[in-house]
């Protein structure tokens, strides 16, 4: 039995011998969701990473564990990796909208369109021919993280990178866009907002609680 | 903690498949670090360049989780409940950093099964220095100041390399890492300032770990291979002997100002060259222990290994049909 310091470890038992090797199955570490968080009330979500969960509740619990635990955090939204459409990368002066292609005359949304206006009635009209809200992400710098721009409503995730090109397009430089369908989305819920307040009675995980150099000066003052 | 670009076992035929690659794409790709514009999951990318980070983000990832075990083998029993608090907090991060850098790895197609196959099957390697034990309190603390200061010393330098999903990453980390900081130093300077028992503990911690301490940052660059290359495509950020001189430089003055000792005395800064002195690590001591015939090899894989195994009902039980993999986006 392998003999551990830690008492947790000799309590399993372990075998000397090293055991057979063995391979993991697909899906033993789940599937995949991308997270944005928000920094302060109002602030953008921005992307801060994935996580590997099972189901959507799942991944925000795991979210909320990985990404709000030390530092400020007011929201959380994810999303299946699978949900999230993207354009190619381009470089840092440059803009991924062009990167789309071009939509023959017939087929390019005549503007003005109630997409980018409040014509309620089109508006409603629109969703019942089968348009759906997409939130749109644009990367500004490789290296950096995606961050929401806002909301735009088409008929399919690739129409919807064609509509933020009309709404956002002027913006630049843009590395990277990412749609993702707003229903796809769990958000956490403005009601819920208390969940955010755990870090105040979490001092000792802040590198200001440790007044280490109190102790040192006084050390050497006592051991001139 | 951990990151190390010494990944201690580069390719010796650094360039090999490079002749095969696209001339014009990789011109591309070498003109884009040079500007100094990060590279995607999306761009195209050298094979070797690809397989070269996967193994560094991987082994990264790993140190992170297995670097764990040795400090939380003293959670159960840490002196006070501030302090059992405080380095619960500390391993729990740890494994958060684990996760962020297999999730960067993953971006450059490696799933996580994958992974973790390897480690536990022995096959993949991790900071050689968690390999040691920590028999008590102030080893832990060792590990707490210590290594995680020569951890972020190759953390910041790999958050200035060219993959944007591991400079994501290691940013996170990094933040994360003031913290782990301070409070191994606090815990050291509380043992090393207090009474003559807590005192020789950590006096005798500190001769334990130095050795290993001096082999953290990988073999001396006059016997690594050629990395050239990799330095070119920014995926090793600093040799070896400058991030060993940098810890040096920045811990050594505090370790002796708490009146602590370290057990070489041929350790010295050379103040014309900027240099520290020392006597050279027993390289082949850290080959063999490397290679599985350390004290603690083999505890830290099977209870990887356990634990892995023991949480599998668990990870079946939540399954649905429609969870899904795709490789994560950045
Ligand atoms: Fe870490
Ligand atoms: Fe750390
Ligand atoms: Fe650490």
């Amino acid at each position: 039995m392998i003999q551990s310091h830690d008492p947790r470890m000799n309590r399993l038992g372990l075998p000397d011998a090293p055991a057979p090797a063995v391979a993991k199955e697909a899906l033993d570490q789940f599937g995949t969701y991308e997270v944005f968080h928000q920094k302060k009330e109002g602030a953008p979500f921005v992307y801060v990473g994935p996580v590997h969960a099972p189901e959507a509740d799942v991944a925000f619990l795991f979210a909320k564990e990985q990404f709000s635990r030390r530092f400020a955090c007011t929201g959380l939204w994810v999303v299946p990796t699978a949900a999230i459409t993207l354009t190619d990368y381009v470089g840092d002066t440059e803009s991924a909208y062009d990167t789309l292609p071009l939509l023959a005359k017939s087929s390019a949304a005549p503007a003005p369109d109630s997409r980018y206006t409040d014509d309620t009635a089109g508006e409603e009209a629109a969703y019942a021919a089968g348009e759906e809200d997409y939130d749109i992400f644009h990367l500004k710098k490789r290296g950096k993280a995606h961050q929401h721009v806002g909301k735009v409503r088409a008929s399919s995730p690739a129409d919807a990178l064609q509509v933020a090109k009309a709404v956002f397009g002027e913006q630049r430089p843009v590395v990277n866009v990412w749609a993702a369908r707003s229903a796809d989305i769990l958000r956490s819920d403005d009601e819920d907002r208390d969940i955010w307040t755990t870090t105040p009675e979490k001092k000792y995980r802040d590198a200001i609680s440790y007044k280490v150099q109190d102790r040192i000066e006084k050390f050497k003052a006592e051991n001139q | 903690m951990y990151g190390s670009a010494s990944t201690h076992d580069l390719p010796t035929t650094a360039v090999t498949g490079l002749e095969n690659e696209d001339p014009i794409l990789l011109a591309e790709f070498e003109a884009r670090i040079a500007r100094g514009e990060k590279i995607e999951p999306g761009d195209w990318m050298p094979a070797l360049y690809r397989k070269q980070l996967t193994r560094m983000i991987e082994q990264h990832a790993h140190s992170e989780i297995i670097g764990s075990l040795p400090e939380g083998t003293w959670i159960t029993r840490a002196p006070g409940f501030r302090r059992k608090m405080a380095q619960m907090a500390k391993v729990q991060d740890e494994v958060g950093h684990a996760q962020l850098l297999y999730s960067a790895a993953e971006t450059l197609g490696k799933t996580r099964e994958q992974m973790l196959t390897d480690l536990i099957n022995g096959k993949s390697k991790y900071s050689n220095v968690f390999n040691y034990p920590t028999p008590t309190w102030a080893d832990s603390n060792v590990i707490s100041w210590l290594i995680d200061a020569g951890a972020i010393v190759n953390q910041l330098a790999n958050a200035k390399g060219s993959y944007g999903p591991y400079c994501r990453a290691l940013d996170r980390i990094c933040a994360e890492e003031a913290f782990h900081l301070k409070y191994g130093h606090d815990a050291v300077v509380h043992m090393a300032t207090g009474t003559p028992i807590q005192r020789e503990m950590m006096q005798a911690a500190l001769n334990r770990w130095w050795p290993a301490i001096m082999t953290f940052f990988g073999p001396s660059d006059k016997m690594s291979v050629h990395t050239e290359i990799l330095m070119r495509w920014k995926v090793k950020m600093a040799s070896n002997d400058e991030c060993r001189n940098q810890f040096l430089d920045m811990y050594v003055p505090k370790i002796w100002e708490i009146g602590l000792t370290l057990p070489d005395a041929n350790l010295r800064k050379n103040e014309e060259t900027g240099q520290w002195e020392f006597t050279e690590p027993d390289w082949e001591d850290f080959k063999r222990v490397i290679n599985g015939d350390g004290p603690c090899n083999a505890e830290r894989i099977a209870v990887r290994r356990a634990a892995e195994e023991n949480g599998a009902w668990v990870r079946r039980a939540l399954l649905t049909p429609k969870t899904q993999y795709v490789r994560p986006l950045a």
